[in-house]
């Protein structure tokens, strides 16, 4: 949206006012654009830079509180010094875990605890931070009827180990972590993009991933126009 | 016996079709007949927008606050507005919507603290050209004229 | 003699989809066959995919909750409904109880609508071709009450993080009650069609069987799941928006094929005729809307919280920095996970039990996709 490189798009209200108001057809094209980028200045931080507005002052943390618990307790002295931490928030419990012991933590808490139902893989992106990528395993344990969330921070151009060797469904969604985020999966059986075709250039789910730009790219090779965006 | 008498009077294809033949009242008809006969739909069904207009003075509604524009998902409205010297109050110049791009999900007329968006009835809002799909003020307090169909 | 002399039966490499039509939509699965028999399959996805998550990032938390209905179109409200209680844990607040009485009866009417197309299109693919007009006929009905509640049909927007923007519509009540009536025996009507129909079940029986062992293995949850005999269901075990007040029973079976799935989905909606009967029975009065700001700005943090959908576990997981926009929406897709399963429950059958075992799976591409 602030990539917007036409100049009638320059983003104050009263000239997006002056095209608009316009009466001939031609201009009721461009009447459309200035929509775009209006908003754009009303929340001044937004896409450009990162694709989301960043907070100005220094992040907030998240309120999380310890947990304790057998299992809590536990791993913690199994994995002394691999689990960082175990915490709880909202209710929900994750623990996080240093990058190289993630697979056996999940081992570990499928033998040995019954987490046997991986829920869910997935990343998110902290470009600001030394570690860049939250890697998060959603776990759920059928006999407790318990969730758990196992977390690493690893940085970029860390290759973490799959865990399809511990739970076969990590196959395909390590493969749309990879596809989103770029995060390689070392010892991974078949580490394809998944949702985006092959050609693809860059990683969306990247902070400093812009929509606009591949958006515009895409219309001028494919339809040789500009793009309306 | 009673297999082979059933095999002769094909009892089997009479009882399918009395099934099909009972289905045949009117009552189970579900196809709507479009074009020659519009459907009703629901009293709050989410289809074309207007912009509405005071009915005592003629005047439109809108105090150009722009929340329509902010709740937007899509981005696709775009308000203009004028300072009235006068009356010292901002005055609506523009209003334009894009269709093509709306979803109807009714967070515009959510935000509306006036009632002065709303989305309607309508719900023919096919065009022949793209331009044609962005509404501007006047289409939106008019509303579309759909060309109704002759049998 | 040189090998190459022999007569050589090569695997023949078969391209089923993306334009298929009992693929369920864009779904192009690369069939590896010997003769007709399948050595293995390659799932093609991603020609729907629209980018959910990234538009998550660039829209407010309210905003982008009309887009969750365009995951899994056929059961949008589910969507909803989870997308609204996944930023409301982020709140830390909870829907007044009428406005959970009343998600509840649409979220269950919008389960028997997407049972509903599936047994539709499932029984089309199969052969059979009186369900679909049978089925769709009465998911219109209840497509019809959608209508009147919230103005939108497929993609209903329903629901709002904190409650609900829309009262109950007068009649709304005797709607549902009349749509459960009129609806049981419509169910025991398709079972005559097709429980005992000797097509039916030699197609169904013994195709695609997924243990429960594989079931958990692949994550692949919902009523394939339960249909492989684990009893597990999310409404009962973490209930949800008021679950735990409604008497129902899970149903199960014990062989894991696609016939099981099949009575186990046609026991389902049974099951959610007798949620919403109950719920509607007793609709507590009070407000719809709990007390939300108009700006939507949850607490650094991160919540997932999932939801049974029709298709099975639909989860959120949101992580916030504080801003009015989500940091991350991660979606987790039942379709997407289940879909997985499709190599395994395919390899060794034929080429025609592909297509029941994609239909069984009750897929939307959509959500697939994202």
């Amino acid at each position: 949206m602030a990539d917007e490189q036409k100049p009638e798009g320059s983003p104050t209200p009263p000239s997006a006012g002056g095209e608009a108001s316009q009466p001939p057809q031609k201009p009721a094209a461009p009447a459309a654009k200035p929509a775009a980028p209006k908003p754009a200045a009303a929340k001044p931080a937004a896409p450009a830079a990162g694709g989301h507005a960043a907070p100005p002052k220094p992040p907030a943390t998240m309120a999380a509180t310890p947990w304790t618990s057998d299992l809590a307790q536990e791993l913690k002295e199994r994995f002394a010094g691999r689990v960082l931490e175990t915490s709880t928030y909202l209710g929900q419990n994750f623990i996080v875990a240093k990058p190289d012991s993630v697979i056996p933590v999940l081992e570990y808490l499928k033998l040995e605890a019954d987490f046997d139902y991986l829920v869910d893989v997935t990343a998110v992106d902290w470009p600001k931070r030394a570690e860049r990528f939250d890697l998060v395993y959603i776990l759920y344990s059928f006999a407790r009827n318990e969730r758990l969330r196992v977390k690493t921070y690893i940085p970029e151009g860390y290759k973490p180990e799959t865990a399809v060797t511990v739970h076969l469904a990590a196959n395909w969604l390590e493969r749309e972590v990879f596809d989103m985020f770029g995060i390689q999966f070392a010892g991974h059986p078949d580490m394809r993009r998944i949702l985006l075709p092959e050609e693809w250039q860059g990683y969306p789910l990247r902070k400093d991933y812009s929509i606009i730009q591949q958006d515009q790219a895409w219309v001028r090779e494919n339809l040789e126009i500009e793009s309306g965006q | 016996m009673k297999k082979l008498l059933n095999k002769i009077f094909l009892t089997d294809l009479f009882q399918g079709l009395w099934v099909t033949f009972r289905n045949q009242h009117p009552k189970y008809i579900y196809t709507e007949q479009y074009p020659a006969e519009r459907p009703k739909v629901a009293e709050r069904y989410r289809g074309a927008p207007r912009l509405n207009i005071n009915p005592d003075n003629g005047e439109t509604l809108c105090i150009a606050c722009n929340l329509c524009a902010l709740a937007c998902p899509e981005n696709l409205i775009v308000v203009t507005s004028e300072r009235n010297e006068a009356t010292r109050r901002k005055e609506l110049t523009e209003f334009t919507y894009d269709t093509s791009r709306c979803m109807f999900c009714g967070l515009c007329e959510d935000a509306c603290p006036v009632d002065a968006l709303e989305l309607t009835q309508d719900f023919e809002l096919a065009t022949y050209t793209r331009e044609g799909q962005i509404w501007d003020r006047q289409m939106l307090e008019e509303g579309p004229k759909p060309t109704p169909y002759k049998c | 003699m040189p090998d190459a002399t022999f007569l050589d039966s090569t695997e023949l490499v078969l391209n089923m989809g993306p334009q298929h039509p009992s693929t369920h939509g864009v779904l192009r699965v690369i069939l590896k066959l010997d003769g007709e028999k399948i050595l293995g399959t390659e799932c093609v996805i991603g020609y729907l995919h629209r980018g959910v998550e990234k538009i998550a990032e660039n829209r407010t938390f309210a905003q982008f909750n009309p887009y969750v209905d365009r995951m899994d179109y056929v059961a949008a409200i589910s969507n909803g409904l989870g997308y609204c209680l996944a930023v409301e844990k982020m709140l830390n607040i909870e829907a007044p109880p009428r406005a959970q009485a009343i998600r509840v009866i649409l979220t269950e009417l919008n389960r028997i609508a997407s049972h509903l197309l599936w047994l539709g299109t499932h029984a089309l693919d199969i052969g059979a071709i009186t369900p679909v007009f049978y089925c769709l006929r009465e998911r219109e009905e209840a497509l019809k009450i959608f209508e009147k509640y919230c103005g939108a049909r497929l993609t209903t927007h329903a629901f709002r993080i904190g409650g609900l923007l829309y009262e109950t519509y007068d009649g709304f009540e005797k709607d549902i009650l009349a749509f459960c009536d009129w609806f049981l025996p419509k169910v025991d009507e398709y079972e005559e069609l097709l429980t005992n129909n000797r097509i039916w079940v030699g197609r169904l029986k013994n195709v695609g069987i997924l243990t429960a062992d594989e079931c958990k293995e692949y994550g692949v949850t919902g009523p394939v799941l339960r249909a492989a005999g684990v009893q597990w269901d999310l409404r009962k075990a973490q209930p949800y928006s008021g679950y735990e007040k409604y008497e129902f029973d899970i149903p199960t079976r014990q062989n894991g094929d696609t016939y099981d799935r099949y009575l186990v989905r046609m026991q389902e909606m049974r099951q959610s005729v007798r949620i919403m009967r109950q719920a509607v029975a007793a609709i507590p009065e009070g407000p719809i809307m709990g007390k939300v700001g108009k700006v939507i700005k949850p607490a650094v943090g991160e919540a997932y919280v999932s939801i049974e959908a029709p298709k099975g576990e639909l989860g959120y997981y949101i992580v916030s920095d504080g801003a009015t926009q989500p940091y991350r929406v991660r979606v987790r897709p039942p379709s997407f996970v289940n879909l997985q399963a499709l190599d395994r429950m395919v390899r060794g059958a034929l080429v025609a039990d592909v297509v029941a075992v994609i239909g069984t799976l009750d897929i939307v591409l959509g959500e697939v996709d994202r």
